[in-house]
């Protein structure tokens, strides 16, 4: 059983980190959007398999089924020069490369010390049925987390106020017609009876 | 109002007069001004008066009044340390500073700087007070330096003077000097003391006496002498103590209102002030003292020297009062603290009046100040004449004059000291007491009697000075004849300055005056009867003799003695070597350093060098930014790679 | 499953800005055009209140709240008053600058507040979650108002900047929470505090959590090598923004470092002090070395800043309390410092003119030798020449950094203040010797102006007496970090 979700792990682990690479090395980026979602799906996998279902179906939800769909949208509708993005690429791939490696071999040190492995070999006890991780989730986050999660709505307000701020404009060569003033104008605003001396013809 | 208040108040009220009068000097007017001031340092005598009265009922205080800023080590603060020895000098100082007030409104009164003039002096009399007043070396460093300041602000009062500028440049240059050492030896005691406050450093200074500071090539000095010498060569700056005395007679350049203030009172007395106040330190070194002896001792007789050959009426005083300095330093060398502060206070009154006597004399001569040229003045001026006869016979010793009793005590205290240079000393200061009468009187008899030398034009306008002048005199002369009897048995015998001034047992001839002490007339007795004061008469006798009776003498022992009078008329050579010494040498030195080092070396390689190379590596530093967010990005993640890579290496 | 309502009191003053907020927005709906000085008004109104729910709440003892994720103690107080008073003048020096330049909205308004509220959050915050999400507000609300000009290609570039690399950089910290957190298995800055000090962690785990987070730190305060996007910003920004981004924004940073480093990753002081070291020794050299090249004097502010957050490090990298109060002391005296540098080119500036470049200060004496003189003022206390705020700052920092036994840093620093000051007296030189360029007479406002003369005697007051100020600090770091 342990060896069945430790193949499946492996699995998603592996899409995963292919669908990574293929980000940022496609050269169309319709595929490294596509890349990105098929990214996604695999982690939202990985976090099913760790019981964590909300979380994973929210990641689906939201970025794959929202986020990347807007942003696939933009994408196609910008003309991406493509050649300019990857100017360059090869002459700094070699510094680029060699601190990336330096960093991944610093960081698998890490990821393999004592206390992690540690906590692989222990793992975690799988909840009792019944336990629903929606529930739990809404429970903390609703009590114990109150105030992060007011933190976020307002960060999430900010973000519209810079939304509609940023791009909303009235534009004033555009002709509307606003119907109040239409009514509410009169007679006496519109014109002017000025009464003239007649004049004789001599 | 309490107490604390008016301590506050000493200092404040010139400060707030000085602020309004230098500041608001237009519109107040030339009355509002010379008003606010004389009237803030009138509160200032009163309310040091008030706190005489206290601390005489045994009411000391040591406080901290604004602490300014505090470290881990050490604290910065304002602070009063009001005991006997504060509160006379608060006396001396305000009185004086009142009389000079007063005395300017009549002397200055057509200057057009005269807000300017008033707004300076009490800025001197706050910086003045808060010297005194101070209970802290940092304060006494500032009220050291800002008295310094205003004194340099006017001498050259008189900006458009060419000599005036030369003597405050002089002034300023050699108090540098003195400056110097009082800086370094504040430094050594902030160093191994660990403290600013004075009684904190007095506390721990006998636990220190046998320190010694390791020099270059083996040899150590004791930090306590060491300490002391560069304490007194602040001192002998302030104080005008040979060799660093040549500031003082072209001081004279100012006018006379404040050579009788700071260049007479007050300033030049601060580092006599500031060695009495440190005799817990000066008693812990027989060989700072000893200097101090010396040093003393030959100002006193080489500056009275010079006194008798100055024609310029002014310069007489000012040599006088070195000279008197010089007494007062000599009492300090054998531990006579209360006997220098006594001198101190008499000497200010007296020499005050003299200077200020000088000064209505000039002022009715419309600004002449060559005695050569005066003569036969008593007939015209009678109170400046009795003012400054009383003066002259205040600084000859004649009793009962308040300089007899001053002069005596220190003579006597010198002559019963047994520290080396006594015996020098002791003969300096005899032979000091024929040449000040001496010169004293020759002064008073060639301006006051005789005929009169003036062209007729100022003869015809001579007149006695207006009240505002005269009243001061008296007001001065009355502390001339009196102090010396009163404040003798309470100042020199009694314990007057409790525990504001220690002298170690066996140090000084003052313990074996206080155990011969009959009182104040048998004092005088003694006096009538004993050296110095048939010294003194032989000096006005002899006065009276040349410049009097047989006033062609004189020229002709000039001409007999003419190597002696060319010595004594440059002074001793003093200036013409400095001017040729430190200052050839130094524009010398100047020269050839700028040429070489500064044109060269700190211009060519350092500064243009550096600059360039700074310059140039700003130039590629600048080129960094290149714009490309990718190159930012990169910079980012590099520098986490950086320093991860670094606790990789370390751990 | 109960839940018991949390301790509202200590986070009042939040409460309070986020409804007036709130009310602000729409109040402004319904304010028109012509009289958007109401919104201007409302807006100082609420910081004043504000600033007096800070003073009438104090209570001088640490207290949390909500579940422990907000802290309110003495060093929180005055670190954030220093904040709303930083932004109350900034919008009083901005407000005739914004009316020329479309800018007078209410969004400015409410970002700013936006912003503010983002600072007080950090200020406050007691666990990485509140930490990082004060911080997202506020780089959130920063990256809006630095856009807000939106015809300005300058502009939008630099906001673009400031996106990106703060979304890098809030990655980075992420990432090295998230290595603590697996390290010690909490998040509250106390109990990560506690697990690392007895010694259960893994130190490797630590350290490589460490430093992310430095880096994420580091980047907040704009010091070498995370300071990439400082001048870009500084220069690219309205500065009215570049005001605001340069004063507040640097208090936050310092509490967040405070927070971080002085609280939760104490017991490692062995290890982020020599971090700081690297990052403080690169900051001062790069910022004052680039300072002397520049020709805008925006620019030329940016990298002096990088230059005094090299400073600030030193006072925080010493590890003694004493060393936290002059770093605390250091941001506040920047603060006020900042105000003013930025203040004056406010005040300079018309309707079409920046007044952005070192010559548009040639002559200025000869102009008005009041703003020379202010100016002066200002350019001497961040040279840190004596009789100024700025000295004070830096040798209460370099003091500290002596008593950690570090001397050769002091050197150093000292050394490189010596650079700086090159470019503080270029700027003296070419207002008092220069002829100037123009001749227009200088119009600003009376408040602007009063303000600045206050702004520029707090400067020189705090220079001769900065007993007060520092007695704050060291009162309000003491009774935070020790009982």
């Amino acid at each position: 059983m342990i060896d069945f979700s430790l193949l499946i792990f492996y699995g998603f682990s592996l899409v995963l980190l292919a669908a990574g690479v293929g980000v940022i090395t496609a050269r169309n980026p319709v595929h490294a959007a596509l890349f990105l979602v098929l990214a996604f799906f695999s982690g939202s996998g990985i976090w099913m398999m760790l019981e964590a279902e909300f979380l994973s179906i929210a990641l689906v939800l939201v970025y794959v089924g929202a986020v990347m769909v807007l942003f696939l949208f933009v994408v196609m509708m910008l003309n991406i020069d493509l050649d300019r993005l990857r100017e360059g690429f090869w002459k700094h791939l070699p510094l680029g490369a060699g601190v990336a490696v330096l960093m991944v071999v610093e960081m698998i040190l890490v990821v393999t010390s004592r206390q992690f492995s540690a906590l692989g070999r222990e793992g975690s006890a799988p909840a009792g049925v019944g336990i629903s991780n929606t529930r739990e989730l809404g429970l903390v986050l609703y009590t114990d987390y109150v105030y992060p999660f007011e933190l976020a709505a307002v960060i999430l307000l900010v973000a519209i106020v810079a939304a509609i701020a940023l791009t909303l404009r009235r534009r004033k060569d555009s002709r509307h017609l606003d119907p109040s003033t239409q009514i509410k104008a009169q007679a006496r605003d519109r014109i002017r009876i000025v009464s003239m001396r007649a004049e004789k013809d001599h | 109002m309490s107490m604390y208040s008016l301590y506050l108040l000493v200092p404040l009220a010139p400060l707030a007069g000085s602020l309004l009068a230098g500041l608001l000097g237009k519109k107040l007017g030339r009355n509002g001004s010379h008003w606010v001031t004389t009237l803030g340092v009138a509160i200032s005598f009163l309310a040091s008066i008030l706190i005489a009265q206290d601390v005489f009922a045994g009411h000391s205080f040591n406080g901290t009044v604004y602490t300014w800023l505090t470290t881990q080590n050490v604290s910065l603060v304002v602070g009063f340390l009001i005991d006997p020895l504060t509160v006379t000098m608060m006396l001396v100082v305000t009185f004086v500073s009142l009389m000079v007030h007063i005395y300017t409104i009549g002397y200055m009164h057509e200057d057009p700087g005269y807000q300017r003039f008033f707004s300076y002096i009490s800025l001197f009399t706050f910086s003045m007070l808060m010297l005194v007043m101070s209970n802290n070396f940092l304060q006494l460093f500032f009220g050291w330096e800002a008295v310094g300041l205003v004194s340099y602000l006017l001498i050259g009062f008189w900006y458009t003077r060419p000599t005036a500028i030369y003597a405050n440049l002089k002034a300023f240059l050699v108090n540098r000097v003195g400056d110097m050492g009082f800086l370094l030896g504040i430094g050594l005691i902030l160093a191994h003391f660990g403290s600013l406050d004075y009684a904190t450093v007095f506390q721990r200074a006998p636990l220190l006496v046998h320190d010694t500071l390791s020099l270059t090539g083996g040899t150590s000095v004791s930090l306590m002498t060491l300490v002391c010498v560069l304490l007194f060569i602040g001192a002998m700056g302030k104080s005008a103590q040979m060799p660093l005395h040549v500031w003082l007679p072209d001081s004279m350049e100012g006018p006379t209102p404040i050579s009788a203030l700071i260049h007479a009172a007050t300033m030049v007395t601060a580092g006599i002030f500031m060695v009495s106040r440190m005799s817990p330190l000066f008693e812990l070194s027989e060989t700072a003292r000893v200097v101090v002896l010396v040093i003393g001792a030959s100002t006193a007789l080489f500056m009275a020297f010079l006194g008798i050959i100055q024609t310029d009426i002014k310069r007489v005083v000012a040599y006088s009062t070195l000279s008197q300095l010089g007494y007062m330093t000599v009492a300090l060398g054998v531990s006579a603290y209360p006997i220098a502060i006594f001198h101190l206070g008499t000497h200010a009154f007296f020499k005050a009046l003299l200077f200020l006597g000088a000064g209505s004399v000039i002022h009715a001569m419309h600004h002449e100040q060559d005695m050569r040229h005066m003569g036969g003045l008593r007939k015209y001026m009678p109170i400046t004449y009795v003012t400054a006869l009383v003066g002259s016979l205040a600084l000859a010793g004649i009793p009962p004059f308040a300089g007899f009793f001053s002069k005596d005590a220190i003579i006597e205290a010198v002559r019963a000291s047994h520290i080396p240079g006594a015996d020098y000393a002791a003969f300096a200061v005899l032979a000091g007491v024929f040449v000040t009468a001496f010169y004293s009187f020759r002064m008073l008899f060639m301006t006051f009697h005789g005929k009169p030398r003036m062209d007729h034009h100022t003869q015809e306008h001579l007149h006695e000075s207006p009240a505002v002048i005269t009243i001061p005199l008296v007001l001065l002369a009355i502390p001339s004849v009196i102090t010396g009897y009163l404040y003798m048995e309470p100042m020199v015998i009694g314990h007057y300055f409790g525990d504001a001034i220690q002298v170690l047992p066996g140090h000084g001839g003052l313990e074996e005056m206080r155990a011969h002490w009959q009182g104040v007339g048998e004092f005088i007795q003694e006096g009538v009867l004993s050296l110095p004061f048939w010294l003194a008469l032989a000096g006005i006798a002899s006065a009276a003799a040349l410049y009097l009776k047989w006033t062609h003498i004189p020229a002709l022992i000039q001409q007999r003695l003419s190597g002696l009078y060319t010595v004594l008329d440059n002074k001793y050579y003093f200036d013409r070597f400095n001017e040729v010494f430190f200052a050839g040498g130094a524009r010398c030195l100047g020269t050839g350093l700028w040429n070489v080092g500064d044109i060269k070396v700190i211009d060519g390689w350092l500064v243009n060098g550096s600059a360039n190379l700074i310059g140039r590596f700003s130039q590629r530093l600048r080129r960094v930014q290149t714009g490309f967010i990718y190159h930012y990005a990169f910079i980012m993640i590099f520098g986490v790679f950086i320093l991860m890579s670094l606790w990789f290496v370390k751990a | 499953m109960t839940f018991a309502t949390p301790n509202l009191v200590p986070a009042y003053p939040e409460i309070f800005l986020l409804v007036a907020l709130g009310a602000i927005l729409l109040f402004d709906l319904f304010v028109a055009e012509t009289s958007r000085f109401l919104t201007y008004a409302y807006t100082q109104l609420a910081l004043l209140a504000t600033a007096g729910f800070l003073v009438l709440g104090a209570t001088g003892s640490v207290l949390t709240t909500f579940n422990g994720m907000f802290i309110d103690d003495p060093m929180a107080r005055t670190l954030k008053l220093v904040g709303v008073v930083a932004v109350a003048l900034t919008l009083a020096y901005s407000r005739a600058y914004n009316q020329q330049r479309g800018l007078y909205r209410g969004e400015f308004y409410a970002l700013i507040l936006f912003a503010l509220l983002g600072i007080m959050v950090m200020i406050s915050a007691n666990h990485f979650l509140t930490l990082y999400l004060g911080l997202e507000l506020l780089s959130l609300s920063l990256c809006a108002l630095i856009a807000l000009q939106r015809d300005s290609a300058r502009a939008t570039e630099a906001a673009m900047k400031y996106f990106v690399l703060a979304a890098l950089a809030s990655g980075l910290l992420l990432y090295g929470m998230s290595m603590l957190y697996g390290a010690t298995g909490s998040l509250n800055l106390g109990l990560v505090a506690n697990a690392i000090s007895s010694g259960a962690a893994d130190p490797a785990i630590l350290v490589f959590g460490l430093v992310f987070v430095v880096a994420g730190l580091a980047f907040k305060l704009g010091v070498v090598p995370f300071h990439m996007w400082v001048p870009d910003v500084y220069e690219g920004s309205p500065t009215a923004v570049t005001l605001f981004v340069s004063t507040a924004p640097k208090v936050a940073a310092f509490a967040f470092f405070m927070r971080m480093l002085g609280g939760a990753l104490s017991p490692m002081v062995a290890d982020w002090q020599s971090m700081l070291v690297i990052v403080a020794m690169l900051s001062m050299l790069v910022g004052n070395v680039t300072a002397i090249a520049q020709t805008n004097i925006k620019r030329m502010l940016a990298y002096s800043t990088i230059s005094h957050m090299g400073f600030l490090l030193l006072g925080i990298l010493s590890g003694s309390v004493g060393g936290f109060a002059a770093a605390m002391f250091y941001v506040v005296a920047y603060v006020l410092m900042s105000l003013g540098g930025f203040g004056l080119i406010l005040l300079l500036s018309r309707d079409g003119f920046e007044a952005d470049q070192l010559e548009d200060l040639k002559g200025l004496n000869k102009r008005s030798p009041w703003y020379a003189f202010m100016m002066l003022l200002i350019m001497i206390s961040m040279a840190g020449v004596p009789v100024s705020v700025g000295f004070f700052a830096k040798l209460a920092v370099l003091s500290a950094v002596l008593d950690a036994g570090m001397t050769w840093l002091v050197v150093y620093a000292v050394l490189m203040s010596l650079i700086g000051a090159f470019y503080y007296l270029r700027v003296i030189k070419i207002m008092y010797m220069d002829e100037p360029l123009q001749t227009e007479p200088l119009v600003a406002e009376t408040d602007h102006r009063i303000l600045m003369v206050l702004n520029a005697m707090a400067i020189l007051l705090l220079g001769v007496l900065p007993q007060p100020l520092f007695d704050l600090c060291t009162i309000s770091i003491t009774h935070s970090f020790h009982g």
